[in-house]
């Protein structure tokens, strides 16, 4: 009777545990779900295809965790929106792992014969920002008033939800100019043309990442995260792009 | 304004040049304010690299590099000046450390090419000192950068007294943002 009870057992511990084992196998193929601002679309789609990704608005995406949105991961454009999950205690700490600068596009065309950032006060144009809760929209104000060109804000034509629709809008020619970041200028180079802002007037465009505090796979997310930060992962943002690490945040 | 009014708040505008108090005129800055004291902080920066790595170029010694360490010091006093300035219009200064200073190579090989280069950093400035000085709204802030104007107009004098030439112009080009910002644009990288 004891022998039988003691195999029973035996039985019960290895089918427990080969459920287990096997739910952890699952888990460790289930993708991550990363939510991420919609300028990393194409360098993080391509770096790591495995993932689940979810692109926006960094501000869209705060909103979504806030509500209990399913991210693994939060990547910002701005660390306005990582900073203030992380007061909430809905993100772990979040740390930079890279940086961009501002352009303006035109198209190819260029209609309304933009040359520099300064055409914009002197000739007539439709410009395309993005909203200023967006940070691309909030980045795009700190340069026109760096620059003394608050005033062509008077020009603007419409306010978009993300970099995207500013850089999709130029590139189909529904607007004569548009501020996005460099990276988000490379996939529409055929349709747009690039005028450089002077380095003075560029503002301070930095990227937090942080795990996403009600995901159940923290150990995972955390080892992505890594990933982003290893030589490997900051060779593709630059091969894509992006700057690195600032030197101030380093 | 009465001349007595109009002498005493130039005493005041003078002494806040020297020591600050420009911010008492805080809220009133333009566009325009505004883009000359961003520029100005980042070529003041950029002067600042530039004279820091003229020194560790060796071609200037004992007393000729008295000029470079005087107009090291105070490039960063412009900087920090004019950062005050920017703090007190309720924006974020740039900071140093948001730039990756490009110089041509051989900048610093010779004292002539050194000169040169500096000579062109420092025109742009003074021009846009020059232009800030009339254009800005604000007493206090005419006096603050015809103070820097002048200041950088002398380093221009000793910096060109190191290459044995005379750079003395009757009237320096003034410029608008646009301008100075287009002639050292390649340096700030």
């Amino acid at each position: 009777m004891r022998t039988r009870v003691a195999a029973l057992l035996v039985i019960a511990v290895l089918a427990a545990s080969s459920l287990a084992s096997s739910a952890g196998a699952r888990r460790q193929a289930d993708p991550l779900t990363i939510y991420a601002a919609a300028s990393l679309t194409e360098v993080f789609s391509s770096f790591d295809r495995a993932q689940r990704y979810s692109f926006a608005g960094s501000n869209a995406l705060e909103t979504q965790i806030r509500n209990g949105a399913p991210a693994d991961i939060f990547a910002s454009a701005a660390p306005l929106n990582t900073q203030r999950l992380f007061q909430s205690r809905m993100v772990e700490r979040p740390v930079t792992f890279t940086a961009n600068r501002l352009v303006l596009i035109v198209p190819r065309s260029n209609p309304a014969g933009i040359r520099s950032v300064y055409d914009l006060r002197r000739k007539p144009v439709k410009l395309v920002i993005a909203g200023a809760a967006v940070p691309v929209g909030a980045y795009t104000r700190t340069v026109l008033r760096k620059l003394g060109l608050s005033s062509v804000l008077s020009k603007v034509v419409s306010q978009e939800s993300d970099v995207k629709a500013v850089s999709g809008k130029v590139a189909f020619g529904q607007a004569d100019a548009g501020f996005v970041y460099a990276t988000d200028a490379r996939p529409v180079r055929e349709q747009v043309s690039v005028i450089r802002i002077p380095a003075w007037a560029q503002p301070r465009i930095r990227y937090e990442i942080a795990v996403v505090s009600r995901s159940s796979r923290k150990a995972a997310a955390r080892a992505w995260i890594k990933r982003i930060l290893s030589p490997g992962g900051q060779r593709a943002l630059r091969n894509a792009g992006f700057l690195p690490i600032p030197k101030a945040t380093r | 304004m009465n001349r007595r009014r109009f002498l005493l708040s130039s005493a005041g505008a003078s002494a806040a040049a020297l020591g600050g108090p420009w911010i008492g005129a805080a809220g009133a800055a333009t566009d325009e304010d505004i883009a000359f004291a961003n520029f100005g902080v980042s070529a003041e920066f950029l002067l600042k690299d530039f004279y820091a790595k003229a020194l560790a170029g060796k071609q200037f010694r004992g007393p000729r590099a008295n000029a470079l360490r005087q107009g090291r010091t105070a490039a960063t006093k412009h900087a920090r000046a004019l950062s005050t300035l920017l703090v007190s219009f309720g924006d974020t200064p740039p900071v140093e450390q948001d730039f990756e200073f490009a110089w041509p190579r051989r900048t610093f090989s010779s004292a002539q090419t050194t000169v040169k280069t500096g000579l062109v950093v420092l025109r742009a400035l003074l021009g846009s000192y020059q232009w800030a000085a009339a254009s800005a709204s604000v007493v206090g802030y005419r006096i603050l950068f015809a103070s820097l104007g002048a200041s950088t107009a002398q380093q221009l004098g000793a910096l060109s007294a190191l290459s044995g030439q005379t750079s003395a112009r009757s009237f320096p080009v003034a410029m608008d943002v646009e301008t100075a910002s287009a002639a050292i644009e390649a340096y700030l990288g």
